[in-house]
Formats: C-alpha cells, structure tokens, sequence
C-alpha cells in the first residue's frame, strides 16, 4: 500500500524530473523554478476551469498552451544569457525565479489554498485487500503515461533527435544549419507543459494550494539520481524517489520522507556521480 | 561563385585576425586555403559560414557574396540554407549519438529530402560508415569520424563545401583516401570545395587553384600546379631546400633566405 502510493507520487516527480533534464540537456541550465512553473500552471488550470467556468477539455488545452508560452517567455527573459555562464549564477537566477513565481501566483491568486476541483470521480476499488482511490490510480496513469510519450518523442522523432543533438554542442548545429534558437524554446516549452501537467494532476489530488511548489524540490534530486542527461533515468528516478519518500514517511512519520530522499541522493552520487543512466563523458584512450 | 571583397574581421572588437582577405571559388571548382598556424584560415571559414558570433566575432569590413546575394550579415541558419556548408575542424561529432543519427542530423535542413537515399548516397562514399552506423559517435577512430562529419555535411546537398584541415591528425594512408573521396564527391555532385589545410602537399594536389594566408593576408594566388612550383612555397610549406631534397639543417642559414612577398 505503501509502495503503490509512493509510486503515484513518484510518477509526478517523475514527469517534473522529465523537464528538469530536458532544460539541462539542451541548454546546460539548472532550472530550480521547475516546482514553481509547476505551481503556476497548476494555478491557471484552476483559473481557467474554476474562475471562468470553462469546460474542463477546453481548460486543459489553454493551460498547457500558457505553460509552452510560459516556458519560452522564461528562457527569453532569464536565461538566454545563462548558457555558459558560471554555474553560482544559474542556480542564483533560477533560484530567484522561483520566489518571482511564487510571489506572482501569491499576488494573483492570494495565499490560501483555492476552491477544490472534482477532475477525477471520487470512488475507489479494492485491489487484494489494499483500498486505492481512483483519482490517484488516473493521476498516476496520466503521469506515466505523459512521461512517456516525452521518452518516446526524443528517441523516436526528428525534432527529438534535433534536440539531443542541441544536447551535445550548439555551435555544432549551427553549422549544420539548425536553428539552435528555436530548439532551445522549444525544449523550454515542453518542460514548461510538463511541469504544467503535473501541476494539474497535483492540484486536482491534493488541493491548489502554494505548498504544490515542493514537489519541485524533490523533482530535483530524482533527475540527478537517475542522470541529468536520461529523459528515462529522470522518470525511473522519479518513481525510486517517489517510493523512499513513501516507505520512510510510512515508518519514520512524514517530516522524514523529504531528508530521506536527499539521503539517497547523496548516497547515489557517490558510487554513481553521473547518476543511474547519465552519459558518461566519453574519453577514447 | 563565393567571393570574399577585402574580409576583415575583429574578435572582441579589437583582436584583427583578417586584414583585408580577398578570395574567389567559381562554381564546380576545388580551392585550397593554405597557411601556417594562427594565419587565418579557420577563421575566414567561420565568416564565411557565419559562426563568428558565438565566437565574439565579426566582420567589420568587406564583404563576402554568395551568388551575388550578401551573405556576412546572415545567421548562420540561414547561411547554411543556401548551400554553404562547413565541417568545422577537429572532427566534432555529436558523441553521444550515433553514426546514423549524427548522418540524419546533417540532413536535417532538407526538410523534403528523402532522408533513406541521402544516407545511401553516403553510405556508398564511406562504406566502413554502413558497417559502424549503429556505434556511438565518441568512440570511433579518428578517420571515422572524420568520415561521419564529413558525411553529415555530404547530408545536406551542399553547393559549396567548406572544409577545415580534413587530414589533421589522419595517417598517411586515410589522409590519400579521404582526399580521393573529396574529389569524387566534387566531380559526381558538382559541389564547390574550399579546403583549408596545413597539409600544403595534400591540399595542392587535389586543388585547381589555391591561396596562401599568412598573419591574416593574403600573400600569394595563383593555379596550384604553379604554386607548387614556387620556390617560396617548396622552402616554407612543403619542406623543400633549393634543390628539391630535404632540408638540411646543417646548412640552413635564416638570415640569408626570405620569402619573396616579404
């Protein structure tokens, strides 16, 4: 029971990881404000389905479309000029964002939790003899099921590849005629509608409330765990973190779960400092 | 054509690396660059092919003109969308990936192209690439990935290929046969090449007409069966003493020998 619930979890950190590593794929930026551009999307969902009463398909399609714009207008603003500065800075910058971000949803929207949105039925089935609500059972498929079609986009696709290619060197696609420019938006964008997607999953299950913003900060230690360059790494070590949190909540009581993961962190660094699935760098001796 | 009017570029806005570079490739033809390290020659590519900027680069005079329309203000996106193509030096392969994904990147400007026929069209230029296009890039051999950069350009149907010192670092015996692939390629596509090289032996015999730069000028032009020819070009690029032998070290006296251009 434990474990499936930590999956669940693990799935959303998952696809917030999955936005983390395809910004420092392509544009070798740390982004620390991913928790917070997932608070944002979450918020706007909320402000397109519950402020204005829009259907609930219709406030979907609007809130990923602002969270692509969202991402882009970030990179435009902040991080253009971050490619190949010092790595104090980006953290800095990012960091910052964050608090902007926070600051302007609190601004907006006000610091209390928001009215609840019923997106999934409330029942629940028994599997064995565990109870799991299927809210959580479709948050923890669209999770998943996002997180893959992401995966499956870079392998298998030419812009996918385009973006990988971006991944190893900017001044190489240039010369061979891609744009580098609109990549790197584009790369921006999609984490910007991963991070809105799980904002959404979220707020629906827990509630639209500005502590959404945390799970950014577990995300993080799950996308170098599984390797900042591993779309799949990030996903499997978004479920791995997603899973300690859950076991060591359930046992040590929940203040425990966050150190936990950070624990693990430190302990896979250690034996495995490009994470479980990284690219290692590649030295022909 | 290419033509470059009098090029001259700054780095950093006060670093001169080409003082007033003129050069002509008419269409069909191979031209080779040649010049020592630190001439020039890497980059009067770049301005060419429009990659200064990343470098803090510019053209600040001059002119380069590419079947008439200007091309040095041009991103390089858009450069690269006429037909100019550059394989930078150092055989800069997109490691991770692998050979076939490194060849469908290169074709990747060609959005209606028929990616399957491209990647045959190279395959059939560098046959040990079809044996290899599943490896990843960073750890083939040097030839070989030279082959895959050169390839990649091959990829994009280039009109004008710009070629940064293919023979660095090849054995002999690559160099002759990288060199022979550069020739088919320009006789069957009817590619322009402007190669830049070191290696003056190479570059002068696979050439019809060369230049040779030197401190960011131009000093000498002409066919390249005359520059091969000239004396000063025998002494300082190609090795050879007066007679046509080897240098004698024993015998060499600097003050007495200058370059005539000097």
């Amino acid at each position: 029971m434990i474990v499936i619930s930590g999956l669940m979890n693990g799935a959303i950190y998952g696809l917030v990881a999955l936005g983390f590593v395809l910004i420092y794929k392509c544009s070798s930026v740390l982004n620390f404000s991913q928790g917070h551009m997932l608070l944002l999307g979450s918020y706007v969902f909320w402000f397109f389905k519950s402020a204005l009463g829009l259907p609930l398909s219709f406030s979907l399609l609007l809130a990923i479309g602002s969270g692509f714009l969202a991402g882009i207008l970030i990179e435009r603003i902040s991080l253009r000029k971050l490619i190949g500065q010092p790595l104090i800075s980006m953290i800095t910058v990012t960091i910052f964002l964050s608090l902007v971000l926070e600051g302007l949803v609190s601004l907006i929207w006000g610091t209390y939790p928001l009215q609840h949105i019923k997106i999934f039925s409330g029942s629940s089935i028994r599997v064995g003899d565990m109870v799991l609500a299927t809210r959580n059972l479709f948050a923890f498929a669209l999770a998943l099921a996002t997180a893959l079609a992401l995966i499956l986009f870079f392998r298998y696709t030419r812009l996918g590849l385009a973006m990988r290619g971006v991944a190893e060197g900017h001044q190489i696609m240039q010369s061979m005629g891609i744009s580098v420019k609109r990549i790197l938006n584009l790369s921006w964008g999609i984490a910007g509608i991963a991070a809105t997607i799980g904002g959404i999953i979220l707020g629906s299950t827990l509630g639209f409330q500005l502590s959404l913003s945390q799970i950014g900060l577990l995300a993080i230690p799950a996308a170098f765990i599984g390797g900042l360059e591993s779309p799949e790494g990030a996903v499997l070590g978004g479920l791995l973190i997603g899973i300690s949190e859950s076991i060591v909540s359930g046992y040590l009581g929940n203040a425990a779960g966050v150190p936990a993961a950070f624990i693990i962190l430190i302990v896979v660094m250690l034996f495995r400092p490009y994470g479980f699935f990284g690219l290692e760098k590649i030295e022909r001796v | 054509m290419l033509k470059l009017n009098n090029v001259e570029v700054k780095y950093a806005g006060v670093i001169l690396v080409l003082r007033g570079v003129s050069l002509e490739i008419r269409d069909g033809t191979i031209v080779s660059l040649l010049g020592s390290n630190g001439a020039g020659k890497t980059t009067t590519l770049k301005a060419i092919s429009g990659l200064l900027h990343t470098e803090l680069g510019e053209v600040t005079a001059g002119s380069i003109e590419y079947d008439g329309g200007r091309i040095d203000k041009l991103d390089p996106e858009q450069i690269a969308k006429t037909g100019v193509i550059q394989v930078m030096e150092d055989r800069q392969v997109l490691e991770h990936l692998t050979v076939e994904e490194n060849l469908r990147l290169g074709g990747y400007i060609r959005r209606n192209g028929n990616i399957r026929k491209d990647l045959d069209m190279v395959y059939d230029y560098f046959p040990r690439l079809r044996e290899r296009r599943t490896a990843i890039s960073g750890y083939l051999s040097g030839g070989e990935q030279q082959m895959v950069v050169m390839g990649r350009a091959m990829m994009a149907h280039p009109k004008i290929l710009l070629l940064d010192e293919p023979s660095m670092g090849l054995a002999p015996l690559l160099v002759e046969e990288i060199y022979a692939i550069i020739k088919r390629f320009n006789t069957e596509e009817k590619t322009s090449i402007l190669i830049v090289e070191q290696n003056a032996k190479a570059a002068l015999e696979i050439s019809e007409y060369a230049y040779v730069l030197e401190n960011g000028r131009v000093v000498l032009d002409g066919p390249s069966s005359k520059l091969a020819d000239n004396e000063d070009i025998k002494e300082f690029y190609l090795g050879l003493s007066k007679l046509g032998e080897k240098k004698s070290y024993r015998e060499v006296k600097h003050y007495k020998r200058r370059k005539r251009w000097l």
